[in-house]
């Protein structure tokens, strides 16, 4: 088990390091002058050429390239060139405010896709709708879901705001919209998972014992389905913190996805290198602590697979 | 259903000039876009377009992504795939961590940085689809191919001493081909959706030419007073990706072999 966790890290933090570097690359590719997007009135070359010269832009690209990740491994993520704050001052609350809405988006899928999966497996007259909700909802994109609910709870309703915003009251919206898209995924998973189990030997032999369908629905059939619902809840909770980009814009919620399209826009450099980098660290951890998990609850999972 | 969106798709220009701005009759007296009425069936938008004939090429530009991008997307993917698990050893190696780390990219992200790199239109959208979709067919594929490797067939092939290429050509894509074709609906349902959401965010096809993404980004500006600019090519994405699933869940339910292939994720 612990040679299986190294090798998960090892292979981690080389996809993280890849991003990070690909990134990189991407970045000084893009077109437009930094130092112009800093100076947008400077009249003198001789001032762009000052700024090149503070941002160490005016070196080979080689050069920047290992300076840039000799800071990283130091846990320096560089200076926002617009901003003139630390990278890492700028992305700490952003991800906090991310984190919130990825906290509630998961829990809204992981409500609304399970009570999805288990009527549909329980009941077989709603599994049609069931299967109907699920197909229109995988067919939207996250922004769709978003404007719609917007349309009809914010301006028909008049029951959320639609001013944008990070309290308690805006994250309702954004979460609904995360865990209507989600909730398929989940629905899925969970009708697969206890469809098996419902026709496994020892579901019978439960029946067979006289339990109550009560007892063995939870003790035995839904237990089950954690272990594959722990993996994709990890994987979503990476996904939405390294930026839930649409859903953010859409309902103005401060958060890095939002962070990162402002700098891109700004030519920001620093600040797009270190919302990705961030971003690409938190998919591969959330997965690695999806794992761990996994083999806790589930035994089968334990050995290596290689 | 795909049959009907393919003629419209084709048939577009039938259905008016989307750029036509009718700033007169196209809008109301004070200036707000039109609702339904006989002279223009769904309408118009903000600048007295009629969001019909803008609705018909949307579709069009989605239609052609979906069909394009797929294609790209997939042909990538395979040749990757095929490459890391029949050449295995250090090729392997390197090919699956690159694909590892396409698959660790944060998607939008990633693609508004290639935008950035790029001016705006089809070919834009294309590329970065295809920059960011291989990943998961790429690792379908080795997967299979890893599965097929040590069979029968592939061992005496290499015994007789055929070459790899041809052994990777003649033996192992027809087996790997059946999985691709399943996937590809899923694939163009994901890259519909990746479209709309490249236009909405600005990184994808830029007005005036219609797109399903930018058409939404527009009502969205007039949500409070004119919904349906929202609702029309919303409700048009819904029915497109709808229908790419249904034909990927058709073919899946036919070949019980390839119940596998799960929804690509976000």
């Amino acid at each position: 088990m612990a040679r299986t966790m190294i090798r998960r890290f090892a292979f981690g933090a080389i996809a993280v390091l890849g991003v990070a570097a690909l990134a990189f690359l991407l970045e000084f590719v893009v077109p437009g002058d930094p130092a112009r997007a800093i100076a947008p009135r400077a009249q003198s070359a001789a001032v762009l050429e000052n700024i090149r010269i503070q941002l160490h832009l005016n070196r080979p690209l080689v050069v920047q390239f290992v300076d840039y990740f000799g800071e990283l491994f130091r846990g320096n993520l560089g200076v926002s060139y617009v901003q003139r704050q630390s990278v890492t001052s700028l992305i700490l609350p952003r991800l906090a405010t991310t984190g919130w809405l990825a906290l509630a988006g998961v829990i809204a899928e992981v409500i609304i896709g399970g009570t999805l999966g288990i009527l549909s497996t329980l009941y077989s007259r709603v599994r049609a709708v069931v299967a109907a909700v699920n197909l229109v909802f995988l067919s939207l994109p996250q922004f769709v879901v978003g404007l719609l609910l917007l349309l009809v709870f914010g301006f028909r309703l008049h029951m959320a705001p639609v001013t944008g915003g990070a309290g308690l009251a805006e994250i309702v919206l954004p979460a609904l919209t995360l865990g209507l898209v989600g909730a398929p995924w989940y629905a899925q998973i969970v009708a697969d998972q206890m469809a098996d189990s419902l026709a496994s030997p020892y579901v019978r032999t439960a029946v067979a014992k006289g339990l109550p369908d009560r007892y063995i629905l939870w003790r035995h059939v839904l237990r089950n389905v954690l272990s594959p619902a722990i993996t994709m809840i990890g994987m979503d909770l990476g996904a939405y913190l390294s930026g839930v980009v649409t859903v953010e814009v859409v309902f103005g919620w401060p958060g890095i996805g939002l962070l990162a399209v402002d700098s891109l826009q700004n030519l920001d450099r620093p600040v797009v290198m270190g919302t990705v980098i961030v971003g690409a660290v938190a998919v591969v951890f959330f997965n690695l602590v999806a794992d761990v998990l996994r083999m806790y609850v589930d035994p089968r999972t334990r050995e290596d697979p290689a | 259903m795909i049959v009907i969106f393919a003629g419209i798709a084709i048939a577009a220009p039938a259905f008016g000039n989307p750029l036509k701005q009718n700033l007169i009759t196209g809008l109301s007296p004070t200036g707000l876009p039109l609702g339904i009425s006989g002279a223009h069936p769904l309408g118009t938008d903000l600048l007295g377009r009629s969001e019909l004939a803008r609705l018909a090429f949307g579709i069009r530009t989605s239609m052609i992504v979906a069909i394009v991008s797929n294609v790209t997307s997939i042909a990538v993917g395979a040749a990757v795939g095929l490459a890391a698990g029949f050449f295995r050893g250090p090729v392997e190696a390197i090919l699956m961590r690159v694909t590892d780390v396409g698959l660790a990219l944060p998607y939008t992200l990633a693609a508004l940085v290639i935008a950035g790199l790029m001016t705006a239109g089809l070919t834009r959208v294309i590329v970065i689809i295809t920059a960011l979709f291989w990943a998961y067919p790429a690792r379908l594929v080795y997967g299979e191919v890893l599965r097929l490797r040590h069979r029968g067939f592939v061992e005496s092939a290499e015994a007789m001493g055929v070459r790899g290429v041809t052994i990777a050509r003649r033996h192992l894509a027809p087996h790997v081909f059946p999985l691709l074709v399943t996937y590809s609906p899923l694939n163009a349902a994901s890259a519909v959706v990746f479209e709309a959401t490249l236009s909405y965010l600005g990184a994808g096809i830029n007005p005036p030419t219609a797109s399903l993404g930018n058409m939404i980004s527009d009502g969205q500006t007039a949500i409070s007073y004119a919904p349906h600019l929202l609702l029309v090519p919303a409700v048009a994405i819904l029915l497109i990706t709808m229908s790419f699933l249904l034909i990927g869940e058709g073919l899946k339910a036919r070949n019980p072999d390839l119940k596998r292939v799960s929804w690509l994720g976000r």
